[in-house]
Parts: structure tokens; C-alpha cells; sequence
């Protein structure tokens, strides 16, 4: 596996988003929308939290 | 006031089928579309954690982070077992001084804790708390 720090964030991301979506939702629209909204705001917290332990290192 | 009684046998058998096979309490119930998916993405998750150098613990490991992560990782049930047997994810220095093993090992975690989670909602469902 090649050692990627992006890569494991964002398969991670799909994962944990998709799972959520699956046991929460029934309907198509609320199922994507909720998938859509999880993952953006892991990876959106995942780059902020590296940018915050880059700069305070 | 009479409580409809609920059929709590099926609900443990729901729950207690997927430890042996993620989404299989689920695929029971009659939800089988939503079994088959949650079997995959738990499946994928636990495969992801092993490519990516993660580490299956022991239950019984020296170090309790360790054996914290063991309890967590043998909610997978199944694919846990089959790991440890098959001996896959051993704790060797190469791996544990890997670059990935964090990642590896966040992404073995999170298929027990969700499969955790799936025996929850299996249970819920088969009671009629959640359709």
C-alpha cells in the first residue's frame, strides 16, 4: 500500500460518511445529501487539523 | 396499561448474527439491500486497516492501549477472528515503526465499533424501535 496520508483520510472519509448515510437514511435524496455533508466535514476537518499541528509544530 | 410484548429473541439472534457477519441481522429482518451494503463498507473498512499496515491486538496484549484496541477491533466478530487465525495484521516491529500503522490501525477500530454499532441497530429494528 503506498504510505499516503491524503489517500487514507479521504477512504476513510468515504467509509465513515457512507456507513452513517446507510444506517440513517431510507430515502435516496437524504441518504447522498447526509454522505455528501459527513465526508465534507471530515475532510474539511481532517486538512484543518493538519494545518493547525503544522503550524503550532 | 398492557405493553405489546416484543419478540426479544429475535432481536439478540438479529444482533448476535452480525458479530458473525456484518449487515447478516440486517439482510434477515428483511433490509437486505441496506445487509448487503453495510456488510461491504464494514468489509472494506477491516481490508483497508490490514493494506494500510494496521495491527490486529491481541485481547489478552501487555500494553492496555492494546488491548483496548483488541476489545474494539473484535467487534468485527467474524473477519477478526478469521484475521487472528489466518494470522494477519501480527504485532511486529516492522509493522508497529511503519509509517501507516495509525492510519491502519483508526481504520480496524472503526469496522469493530461500527459492527458494534450495526448489532445495535439490528436489535432495534427486529424490536420495532426503528423501521
Amino acid at each position: 500500500m503506498i504510505p499516503d496520508h491524503v489517500l487514507s483520510m479521504v477512504v476513510f472519509s468515504v467509509l465513515v460518511a457512507l456507513f452513517f448515510a446507510t444506517v440513517n437514511h431510507r430515502d435516496r435524496a437524504g441518504f447522498w445529501k447526509s454522505a455528501v455533508k459527513t465526508f465534507g466535514w471530515m475532510a474539511l476537518g481532517s486538512v484543518a487539523f493538519a494545518w493547525l499541528m503544522y503550524w503550532t509544530a | 396499561m398492557a405493553q405489546e410484548a416484543v419478540p426479544r429473541g429475535r432481536a439478540y439472534g438479529a444482533a448476535l448474527l452480525t458479530l458473525l457477519a456484518p449487515g447478516l441481522g440486517h439482510w434477515l429482518l428483511g433490509r437486505r439491500g441496506r445487509g448487503v451494503a453495510l456488510f461491504a463498507i464494514v468489509s472494506v473498512t477491516f481490508l483497508s486497516g490490514l493494506l494500510f499496515d494496521g495491527a490486529l491486538f491481541p485481547l489478552r496484549a501487555e500494553n492496555w492501549l492494546f488491548r483496548l484496541g483488541g476489545i474494539a477491533e473484535a467487534g468485527s466478530g467474524l473477519l477478526y477472528l478469521l484475521g487472528r487465525l489466518l494470522g494477519l495484521g501480527a504485532l511486529e516491529q516492522a509493522r508497529v515503526t511503519g509509517v501507516m500503522f495509525g492510519y491502519g490501525n483508526t481504520f480496524l477500530v472503526t469496522a469493530g465499533l461500527m459492527n458494534m454499532l450495526l448489532m445495535m441497530d439490528a436489535f432495534d429494528i427486529a424490536i420495532g424501535r426503528k423501521s
